[in-house]
């Protein structure tokens, strides 16, 4: 805005660490929530961390703390209620967690950029799109309305948006649901973020729809080497995108992998049942499978392991005992007592 | 737009007819005799009764009058008043004064309103939101009989008397628009305490949204984030009832003209019906009926600025 002091100088991008610090490092990070009914502690230790250029899916179902995990990167959770009593988030080497809340301004959406999951509420509906794109430009980088309409319209070209320069006045209500999203899309690239973070950016969407977006955001982070976290509870959208796969649940994360050593071949039995119940065309007129039971309560986490009430697999000490994550190979790790039997598929 | 603004119009003709003739029937039925009342205790001469029945047309049924009524109020002719005066002289800068009256309570209700409304939102749950909202419980615990004479008092006689200060006049409208500060805070009391209440209620709905969430994101500074895009999608609910409590003020300003001793149309209202004055009365509550669907459409017309989804053809 008018302070660009603060603006990408505030981080030092040639400072000594970055050889050994990834771009972006979530470390141990506990998130909860003060409720009537007591503390939701919707994210208990999460790390993982992200390079420029690589894709990091983010699996997991409803409640399992990825968006929560994506919020307090961005700095956008509300606190009150919400509170990091532990963890760090940082970006190039600084801890986001300490800034002022001035200087996480200046970071989120300038370098730290986010997707959200329904364009049609995501966006404000009394403004046109232009403005709403626009608005980066002229609030971050004061141009003139004039150029930063221009920008505008460059985005939409960008994003693929027919008839840009025509529909740079229309409301968001007067787009498809895709065109909705490209302009989400579009917004959050404005001022070319160095990661992006797309928190189930396609699940509003029709499945030829879902494609293209896909499509659009790999072809935006090849261009532009950013680097991009896809929150998602949907493999089949990962596979063609993401470069790592890391599993939460309740909370915390079950397993890291490599994209490609996943499908048929997890570590976590949650991966697995997750797996497994991605419906496939060669097993028409079978049941679907569906991991049995349901996530478990945020104010009320199971002892031990917290997916030991719904797993196959269980064992005593799995009640009791709350699994670190082992180390598999160098890229591969699990949140599992009996990583190496749910592996070789001796478990249970 | 244009034909939209046409056939809210034309949608305002048989709201008109029904209300005039509602009122027509209403009045109508008022027992006493309006020409025994220009008499008092007198014994009424049988000639001017019979002269003045039928110029007046009372002989003939309910309808038929009310059609007469009418035909004149298309041609601009609200009637005469049975002492021969015609009822438009006696409006005479009478709604000028209700209509200043009505505007400067709805300024300041809607300044005050808004105001008190937005702070109780941003400090939802604190000592100023508790604060603002204990108030407009007094505020509409407080009949305008009570705060219309405490204010005169306070305000008018002994800031002056203390202080030295004269600037809230309180009676007569010698003193152009300052006239109408006290009576207009008087008259706006009950409506502020609505109003913050919706506001509060709005905004806090609205801070809510996913597109607040979006600005936030997007790094927009807090400012900007309340100011635009929160608080233009908090405004149609507001804009709703502020349009429809200008109706509200304008006929509801009896009490506060008789305490501040303005001559406005609300206590022309009152008298004329002591008086058995009907064409006063149906003609006050004609012009009412008109101004509150001006207002009405006003609003309407407002929510397409407001909000783009809402497009009338």
């Amino acid at each position: 805005m008018k302070n660009p002091s603060v603006d990408t100088h505030l981080l030092p991008a040639d400072s000594g660490t970055i050889g050994t610090e990834p771009l972006l490092a979530v470390d141990n990070l506990h998130v909860e929530f003060t409720t009537r009914q007591g503390v939701a502690r919707a994210v208990n230790g999460v790390s993982y961390a992200l390079n420029a250029g690589e894709t990091l899916a983010v699996l997991g179902e409803s409640g399992s703390g990825k968006s929560v995990t994506a919020q307090a990167i961005m700095g956008i959770l509300d606190m009150p209620p919400a509170r990091i009593p532990k963890g760090q988030i940082r970006f190039r080497g600084t801890d986001l967690l300490q800034l002022s809340e001035a200087q996480r301004s200046q970071i989120r959406g300038q370098q730290i950029a986010m997707i959200f999951q329904d364009a049609l509420s995501a966006l404000n509906p009394v403004f046109t799109v232009g403005w709403q794109i626009a608005e980066m430009f002229r609030v971050h980088k004061g141009m003139s309305k004039k150029a930063a309409y221009a920008k505008a319209v460059e985005l939409m070209d960008r994003v693929r948006i027919p008839a840009a320069k025509q529909r740079v006045n229309d409301y968001p209500h007067q787009f498809s649901g895709g065109m909705r999203q490209r302009i989400m899309i579009a917004m959050s690239i404005a001022l070319d973020p160095e990661v992006l973070i797309a928190d189930e950016p396609t699940t509003a969407l029709d499945v030829t729809v879902q494609a293209q977006i896909m499509e659009l955001l790999a072809e935006l982070q090849r261009e532009s080497n950013m680097g991009l976290i896809l929150i998602t509870h949907d493999l089949g959208v990962v596979a063609d995108v993401a470069d790592k796969i890391a599993v939460m649940y309740g909370g915390r994360i079950v397993e890291n992998a490599p994209v490609h050593d996943i499908y048929g071949n997890a570590a976590h039995p949650y991966t697995k049942g997750l797996l497994e119940s991605i419906p496939r065309v060669d097993m028409k007129g079978q049941e679907l499978y569906a991991i049995k039971g349901l996530p478990p309560n945020l104010l009320d986490m199971p002892t031990g392991c917290a997916f030991h009430p719904r797993c196959p697999f269980r064992q005593d000490d799995c009640v009791t005992d709350v699994p670190a994550l082992h180390e598999i190979s160098g890229t591969r790790s699990s949140a599992c007592h009996y990583w190496r039997e749910v592996l070789d598929g001796t478990a249970g | 737009m244009g034909r939209y603004v046409v056939r809210r119009l034309l949608q305002a003709i048989p709201v008109l007819l029904g209300t005039t003739f509602l009122i027509f029937t209403l009045v109508y039925w008022l027992p006493g005799d309006p020409i025994q009342a220009l008499a008092g205790d007198r014994a009424v001469d049988p000639v001017f009764r019979a002269t003045m029945r039928e110029m007046f047309h009372l002989d003939e049924p309910l309808v038929v009058q009310y059609g007469y009524y009418i035909q004149g109020i298309f041609s601009g002719d609200f009637g005469t008043t049975f002492r021969g005066l015609p009822v438009s002289t006696i409006f005479e800068g009478k709604f000028q004064i209700t209509l200043n009256l009505a505007m400067t309570a709805l300024v300041i209700e809607a300044i005050v309103g808004i105001g008190l409304g937005l702070i109780a939102a941003l400090r939802r749950g604190k000592a100023t939101d508790t604060a603002i909202l204990a108030f407009t419980l007094l505020l509409v615990s407080i009949p305008t009989l009570v705060s219309g004479f405490v204010l005169q008092l306070v305000l008018g006689l002994q800031l002056k008397t203390s202080t030295g200060i004269d600037f809230f006049p309180v009676a007569g409208t010698s003193e152009g628009w300052r006239s109408y500060l006290l009576p207009g805070i008087v008259l706006a009391g009950t409506s502020i305490a609505y109003l913050t209440r919706l506001t509060r209620t709005s905004l806090m709905e609205t801070l809510r949204a996913d597109y607040v969430r979006t600005a936030i994101a997007k790094g927009m500074p807090r400012r900007r984030v309340l100011g635009r895009h929160a608080l233009r999608n908090s405004l149609i609910p507001l804009v709703t009832y502020l349009g429809a409590d200008l109706g509200a003020l304008m006929s509801g300003a009896v009490i506060t003209e008789t305490i501040f001793n303005l001559n406005g149309i609300g206590r022309q209202l009152v008298d004329s019906v002591y008086l058995s004055e009907n064409s006063v009365v149906v003609g006050i509550v004609t012009v009412l009926v008109l101004i509150f669907i001006a207002a009405n459409l006003i609003v309407d017309l407002l929510y397409a600025v407001l909000d783009p989804r809402i497009r009338y053809e």
